[in-house]
């Protein structure tokens, strides 16, 4: 398949099942409520050794957010809800509790639920005080510019982690270009987070190393400067290669992230310097959720145009 | 949606010289009886016993799940008590003592007056009253320890004395005026008013919220003034508040500048009187 002069290889990007969870976070403006969730999704690229993979989703409204204050939404995937619920509790703690009039509710309903303010309330001292609202329990604590607002609890659910794209291009400045565009492309989607700096991944990793204490490392059947090696795949028109990692809360989510980026990259075609789009393939040992490049691009195509 | 209409036959020998019992209504409604079998319950008066049927028209069976009672008056008792969730008691007419005590979810309006202990121990469910509400609106039987738990009560007019004494969780909402003894040895849960408030607010208060327009007369020692605050939860409550088809409509949906009073600290209590400020 070849869209604009760009070839789509006929391959599929594994991806694993993660569990995932939202909260909102507010503040008194978007600047104080951007901060708390940058710390918050800061040192969250991967659960290899972050334990979390988190970003954020979208900025929201004041008219949409529980208290009327501006707010950004915030995506954490983990590999397990205990995990999910110990990472969660800590950046919330460390990075939102900490930074002045912010407040953080619940983004998921549901039954299962993870504690949110469930624990961080006994930062209060014991002059901290629960309020039930409608079916919601929200914890307040005093904290030295008044009160940290926190919801009891919020909602997880299974999803995928993992979803990428590998686009392949003639330099770093054109593999750059195709990144920025998809990663646009990608960003205005809901339920939809890509964990690492600005969304794009320059160290994509194969599964194993000959060091028996890593279970990743380099990816060096793509590092143009191993061209020379027989297993490398890179051709030698190819300078760069660079990934765009996705979590998403659904199949579906994913499925309509890669059909946008790689959308994006083929607008800027082959004219672009971008000579290829392949996808993480680690035959079978990453995970059960395999996207095929090419089917997403024929399906997406009649789904969602 | 079909209904069950439970009419007072309301005779000129009345035999409400003595209180009623109403417990008979939620026993119908929990073995959804049929129009026959509520009519056959037995009913004590006084040391008399009736059926429901002499005193009682009724039509239709108590498997529907809205019922209507026409002509009721405040010598009628426990109407609406325990009433379960998704039921839903439409009362015209005052009503006596204990109305929707120990209310489990059902939502009991009553276009009229109640009389003391309205929604006492309730645990959740909303209670709507039109006009006027006694003593210990959301408390706790004589000898309880706990009041209210849970649920929703509107008064539109006033409420007497000791409103919310030993409220435990819930919202008590007072479009008009409260009496004396607020929110005494309250536990925890709100307590909302538009209008003003009686004497030694919030006297034994353990937790919990008093949301008050004006500042009372006497506020009592017990309660310390902690300043001026904007409190982000309080948007979080009116939004709750104005969901009710009520005068709490007016509030502004960002108010959330208060006073704050700590107290009772004569019983070592962490509760608070907001005072709305602007």
């Amino acid at each position: 398949m070849i869209i604009n002069g760009v070839e789509i290889e006929d391959t599929f990007a594994e991806a694993f099942s993660m569990r995932a969870t939202r909260v909102i976070i507010t503040a008194i403006n978007y600047k104080w409520a951007r901060h708390a969730a940058e710390t918050m999704t800061g040192f969250a690229t991967s659960v290899i050794g972050c334990g979390v993979e988190a970003g954020i989703e979208k900025v929201i409204g004041n008219h949409e957010t529980p208290d009327g204050r501006p707010g950004v939404s915030v995506l954490l995937f983990s590999t397990d809800k205990k995990t999910l619920e110990k990472q969660l509790q800590t950046r919330i703690g460390q990075c939102v509790l900490t930074c002045p009039t912010t407040a953080v509710f619940s983004g998921m309903e549901g039954d299962d639920q993870i504690a949110l303010g469930a624990n961080i309330r006994y930062f209060g001292d014991g002059f901290q005080t629960s309020k039930k609202i409608g079916d919601k329990r929200f914890w307040r604590i005093p904290v030295m510019d008044g009160e940290f607002l926190c919801a009891e609890s919020t909602g997880y659910q299974k999803a995928i982690g993992g979803g990428n794209i590998l686009v392949f291009a003639r330099g770093i400045s054109h593999a750059l270009l195709a990144c920025e565009a998809a990663i646009d492309a990608i960003s205005m989607l809901p339920n939809i987070i890509m964990p690492f700096p600005g969304g794009g991944v320059r160290s994509g990793s194969k599964v194993g190393s000959k060091y028996k204490f890593l279970n990743a490392s380099t990816n060096h059947p793509y590092c143009p400067t191993l061209k020379g090696r027989p297993d490398n795949v890179l051709g030698k028109n190819i300078e760069a290669a660079m990934e765009i990692v996705i979590d998403g809360l659904t199949k579906e989510d994913v499925t309509l992230a890669m059909y946008r980026g790689i959308e994006a990259i083929c607008d800027l075609g082959k004219s672009q310097g971008i000579e290829k789009i392949t996808g993480g393939n680690y035959g079978g040992k990453l995970g059960p959720h395999h996207f095929h490049l090419r089917e997403i691009m024929n399906e997406s195509y009649n789904r969602y145009i | 949606m079909s209904h069950t209409t439970v009419t007072y036959k309301d005779t000129a020998d009345s035999k409400l010289s003595k209180r009623l019992d109403m417990r008979w209504l939620s026993k119908a409604i929990f073995d959804a009886k049929s129009e026959e079998q509520a009519k056959s319950l037995p009913l004590n008066i006084g040391n008399e016993t009736f059926t429901v049927g002499e005193l009682f028209n009724i039509e239709g069976n108590f498997s529907n799940h809205v019922i209507k009672i026409e002509n009721s008056n405040s010598k009628m008792d426990y109407i609406g008590y325990a009433l379960p969730e998704n039921f839903q008691l439409i009362v015209e007419g005052d009503v006596g003592h204990y109305a929707g005590s120990g209310l489990k979810g059902g939502k009991l309006n009553i276009q009229g007056n109640v009389k003391d202990y309205a929604g006492c121990e309730m645990s959740s469910g909303m209670i709507e009253v039109s006009k006027n509400a006694g003593d210990y609106l959301g408390g706790a039987k004589a000898g309880n320890k706990k009041g209210m738990s849970g649920g929703t009560i509107l008064v539109h007019g006033n409420s007497n004395n000791f409103t919310g004494d030993l409220l435990r969780r819930g919202i008590i909402m007072v479009v008009g005026n409260i009496g004396d003894y607020c929110a005494s040895r309250m536990i925890a849960g709100t307590i909302a008013n538009l209008g003003t408030i009686g004497k030694q607010v919030g006297v034994g208060m353990r937790r919990g919220t008093i949301l008050l327009p004006h500042k009372p007369k006497d506020v009592i020692s017990g309660f310390r003034d902690c300043g001026r605050h904007n409190l982000g939860y309080l948007t979080l409550l009116l939004h709750e508040l104005r969901s009710f088809e009520s005068t709490f409509q007016s509030l502004h949906p960002m108010r959330r500048r208060v006073q704050r009073y700590l107290g009772d600290t004569a019983v070592g209590g962490q509760g608070e009187m907001l005072i709305w400020i602007g």
